[in-house]
């Protein structure tokens, strides 16, 4: 790798950091079995207090920084590592990972995996006790750490009872407890709802405030850690990384003026300010003349298709109640009965070319709905008339039943047609050179395209879809919108259900809002997102961007969305 | 802690899995009754599962012993066995059973064969524990019973533990394990 | 799982010396094989278990259910598959004396072990135990975190099983009833993606308990389970009960031990 000059610079960088917590010298990294380097000559330094937000598209190194910082890398995951690794002063290569967790606090993705004890206090307890902390204060420090995270009232909870959201605080506070120096945040929020990000980013906020300790942040879907502050509501430095390089790092608005266009065109989510000053050079967000002009020109109608008014109606519910089916308690007792319906009187067709998408809080039925739609519980009340739908489940590995990606879309497929219909569905869904591999191997944006795949496969008339975007990247997640618009517009019809109001206002020609045990509006797209009545019964809150345009384009909002989605992929025809 | 956590898995998943399917095959939970007593050998095979995995995946001494263990305390603690906590012995006894083998080959050889003995033994050894807590000995059933559980033992508790330890290697999940650094500097 | 009852007299002793208690006399009573002296126990222990478990008695009585068809076929078996004085032939059926006799030892065994494991069930929560087995019984810090952590994974496992089960119907043909599949293929596909959504989260599981310092030392302990006097009274209570019928019944000629079982 001619890499002779390494420890002389190594040594020359850590004679300057001296007053850097984490520092990390042409740190290169390599996984078995993948031809790239994760990371390549990376070399950062973060000073005690520094706030630093990591960013970079899916697949750019971003998390194997903090797995090398932990030392996850290469103790526990195995890889090749060149360069080093400083944490506290300490050279890192030989220490082990528990070792150096009494300098920092980690929070990563997965909610359920984060919280790993059965009662909340005993959660935060645990890192005071590891680190041999005097009894009589661990009581107390709880107390404060859960303050800080704003989940005083969750400390005597079972942790079987936490929602995602408050699962990630729990957490947090875990990772806080003990005060050291760094704190990591893997894509704390990527997989909550708009809710629990908001809860999550002001536990941060609150909680690093208290002590400042610096903070390490990797994070692709920087809109929403941004939220209504936008640039502002960031760290104040941003490293940038591309294919496990740095190509820039420094204070954030500065970088993202410059970087915005390249972190659009690799598929990050930018706060919207950052999105449209990549578009016009303007600042300023909505404010700003230029953006505005920007927005009114995507919504210069072109081209507009005129969709069916009613098409053939495919699946039809009437007079619908749903509710769980029994979970099955120990030795047949027990057993939680919920008979209650979580929904009633839903009314719902769905016609041939629609895209629908089905709005609610959390707990409100939305999955149940999508169950029961799809025969697999039994409705509580009513019927559903219509061929089997197909479904594609929020976790891809769910639905996996093959070893090869091959074999999975040709699943279930009679010997006649498979090898036409799986070759069709490789290209479609950009799989064809992962043809051999195993659907378990495969990065979560690609088990996305295949779960799809191998539903799409079927002719099945009518596709049910559960948060399909979740986690995603842009570019992955335009794509999947492409490909429900396109399943829909063949002659199929499409429910979604999703969180992501700016996708839905983009992609569905139908919204049916749920609340309160019921349908709360059932209408086109735009009149539904215009009410202000419909939104606060369902706790829905608009994105900024969303707002402005259904308050100043009518009529275009789709077609400005699917503008902006088209800078990305270099599509100007929008949703062909 | 990894590997510890692995075991603790395997014990879960398939506590839980063997709790589901009697569940949901309610014909084999009536059966369990009445025929149960025999019933039990057939079965036997399936609890012997987690420490042949075990020990495939982590490739260290004792793995499959704790594992074995790790799962029959999931079992007696949170599953709530009607046995009570002599489960635990048999479950000392089995995992030793299962392990022989391996530590036998120095945990280097993980062919059919090994696998084969190593249900074979888990089902034997722990076949005369439990013959003296169920009182076996004298039946005219109880060579029946002893052929019965080590072909369970062979078939459930052996060859089916490599058939699920090479379908986990191909999906990728246990590469971080010694059995991923075994392959990758094959 | 389950749920366990918090305020009654056996719910207050120490899990450590339930446990511990229970594999005593799970251990000792392996030794008899006359009919009479199980069943004694067996009596004392429910009317002990019923008095202070403050369990309802349906929710025992229902609890005896599996152990109760469980020891009804021990009896079976042995009374038609021991060799011995045949009390009663019919074509290849017969029934022995030395049969009924060890097969209704055996019975009350069953009964017996299984009324203790239940009151113990019953009157004790899991994740008290693994902390009193962790601060009492020097249960390592690391293990007992690690089936901690896995009592939270088989929490949410009923919720991911129905999720994985309904996920792969989806995918397969229907039966021709139009039912969704379950027969063993598909139970079998569904215990394997169990599996490996599991054993990720295992990982990641591991890496969190890891990064919040598990396996440092030396650690303190925060608020630890402590041993009883009353706890002490209830072993040397439970000890002399069982020591007593056993001399009774050693003093009557009941007791028999393990050669029972060879005639």
């Amino acid at each position: 790798m001619g890499r002779a000059a390494a420890p002389a610079r190594g040594v020359e960088a850590a004679a300057a950091g001296a007053g850097s917590v984490v520092e990390l010298t042409d740190l290169t990294v390599r996984f078995p079995r993948r031809e790239q380097e994760a990371l390549r000559d990376v070399s950062l330094q973060i000073a005690a207090g520094e706030q630093v937000v990591v960013l970079g598209a899916s697949g750019s190194g971003k998390s194997t920084i903090l797995h090398a910082v932990t030392g996850v890398v290469p103790h526990t995951v195995a890889a090749a590592v060149a360069g080093q690794v400083t944490v506290a002063g300490s050279a890192t290569g030989e220490t082990s990972v528990v070792e150096r967790s009494r300098h920092l606090g980690v929070l990563a993705q997965d909610p359920s995996a984060a919280v790993c004890l059965p009662v909340v206090e005993q959660e935060i307890a645990l890192p005071l006790e590891n680190r041999g902390t005097d009894p009589a204060h661990i009581g107390g420090r709880i107390a404060s750490a859960l303050d800080s995270v704003g989940a005083t009232g969750l400390r005597d909870l079972p942790t079987a009872h936490l929602s995602g959201g408050e699962c990630q605080r729990v957490a947090l506070a875990a990772a806080l407890v003990a005060e050291p120096e760094v704190l990591l945040l893997d894509e704390p929020t990527s997989m909550l709802d708009p809710e629990g990000v908001a809860a999550v980013r002001d536990a941060v906020r609150s909680a690093v405030t208290r002590y400042r300790p610096a903070v390490i942040l990797v994070e692709h879907r920087l809109d929403e850690w941004a939220g209504a502050e936008g640039v502002a509501g960031l760290p104040e430095r941003v490293v940038v990384l591309v294919d496990g390089q740095v190509v820039a790092d420094g204070p954030t608005s500065l970088v993202l003026q410059d970087q915005a266009a390249a972190l659009r065109a690799a598929g990050c989510w930018l706060p919207l300010d950052a999105e449209l000053g990549s578009l016009t050079g303007a600042q300023g967000g909505l404010a700003s003349p230029a953006n505005r002009a920007l927005l009114h020109t995507l919504g210069r109608p072109t081209g507009t298709r005129s969709r069916p008014a009613t098409g053939r109606p495919l699946l039809e519910a009437s007079g619908l109640a749903v509710g769980r089916a029994p979970a099955p308690g120990r030795g047949g007792r027990r057993v939680d009965r919920r008979s209650a319906a979580l929904l009633s009187g839903v009314d719902l067709t769905l016609r041939e070319g629609e895209v629908v998408a089905v709005l609610g809080a959390n707990g409100v039925g939305k999955s149940t709905l999508l169950l029961t739609l799809a025969g697999l519980l039994t409705p509580v009340a009513g019927r559903v008339l219509g061929d089997r739908p197909g479904l594609v489940f929020q976790n891809a590995e769910h639905q996996f039943l093959a070893s090869t990606v091959e074999g999975e879309i040709a699943h279930g497929l009679t010997s006649d047609v498979t090898d036409a219909r799986v070759l069709e569905q490789l290209r479609r869904h950009r799989l064809e050179h992962l043809v051999g591999q195993n659907p378990f191997r495969l990065s979560g944006g690609e088990q996305r395209r295949l779960s799809l795949a191998a539903m799409l496969a079927h002719p099945r008339p009518v596709l049910l879809t559960d948060e399909p975007t979740l986690g995603l990247d842009r570019r992955d997640a335009i794509a999947t919108a492409r490909t429900l618009r396109e399943t829909a517009d063949g002659g199929g019809a499409v429910l979604l259900v999703s969180h992501d109001l700016r996708l839905v206002a983009g992609l569905a020609d139908r919204v049916v809002v749920l609340g309160d045990g019921a349908v709360l509006a059932d209408g086109p797209t735009e009149r539904v997102l215009a009410d202000p009545v419909v939104l606060a019964r369902a706790s829905l809150t608009l994105p900024p961007l969303v707002s402005w345009l259904v308050a100043n384009l009518p009529g275009r909002v789709a077609h400005v969305l699917q503008g902006l989605d088209a800078t990305v992929t270099g599509r100007a025809d929008g949703v062909a | 802690m990894k590997d510890l956590v692995l075991m603790v898995v395997l014990g879960v998943v398939f506590g839980f899995a063997y709790w589901a399917l009697v569940h949901t095959w309610n014909g084999l939970s009536i059966l369990m009754g009445p025929a149960g007593d025999l019933a039990q050998h057939v079965l036997l095979g399936g609890w012997l599962l987690v420490a042949p995995i075990a020990i495939a995946i982590i490739r260290r001494p004792l793995a499959g012993v704790i594992a074995e263990v790790l799962a029959s305390v999931v079992e007696v603690v949170f599953l709530g066995s009607p046995v009570g906590p002599t489960l635990i012995i048999a479950a000392l006894i089995q995992g030793v059973g299962s392990e022989l083998p391996f530590a036998l080959t120095r945990y280097k050889r993980y062919g059919w064969t090994v696998f084969a003995v190593s249900g074979l033994l888990g089902a034997g050894l722990v076949f005369f524990y439990s013959a003296f807590r169920s009182g076996w000995y004298g039946q005219d059933l109880f060579t029946l019973r002893l052929a019965v559980q080590c072909v369970s033992g062979v078939v459930l508790g052996g060859l089916l533990a490599r058939v699920v330890v090479e379908a986990l290697a191909r999906t990728g999940v246990v590469d971080n394990f010694a059995i991923g650094r075994g392959r990758d500097g094959q | 799982m389950r749920s366990v009852e918090r305020s009654s007299p056996l719910a207050r002793r120490n899990p450590s010396i339930k446990l511990g208690v229970l594999f005593l006399v799970s251990l000792v009573v392996m030794f008899v094989l006359d009919p009479v002296t199980p069943a004694v126990l067996y009596l004392l222990a429910l009317v002990g278990v019923v008095l202070s478990s403050g369990a309802p008695v349906r929710t025992l009585a229902l609890a005896h259910v599996p152990f109760l068809a469980f020891a009804a076929g021990v009896l079976v078996v042995n009374a038609l598959s021991r060799p011995g004085a045949v009390l009663w032939q019919s074509g290849p059926l017969r029934v022995t004396e030395e049969g009924l006799s060890v097969g209704a030892a055996l019975a009350f065994r069953t009964l017996l072990v299984g009324v203790l494991a239940v009151g113990f069930l019953l009157s004790t929560d899991g994740v008290a135990l693994m902390t009193s087995l962790h601060h009492n019984a020097g249960l390592g810090a690391r293990p007992t975190y690690a089936i901690l952590a896995g009592y939270r994974m088989l929490q949410e496992m009923p919720r991911e099983w129905s999720l994985i089960r309904a996920a792969h119907a989806v995918r397969g043909d229907r039966r021709k009833d139009g039912r969704p599949p379950g027969g063993p293929r598909h139970l079998g596909g569904v215990v394997f993606t169990l599996l490996v959504v599991s054993i990720r989260k295992g990982e990641r599981v591991a890496q969190a308990l890891e990064s919040r310092g598990l396996g440092l030392e030396p650690r303190s302990t925060w608020r630890p389970v402590r041993v009883s006097t009353a706890d002490w009274v209830f072993v040397a209570g439970v000890v002399l009960v069982v020591g007593v019928v056993l001399a009774a019944s050693a003093q009557l000629g009941l007791l028999r031990g393990p050669g029972a079982l060879f005639g």
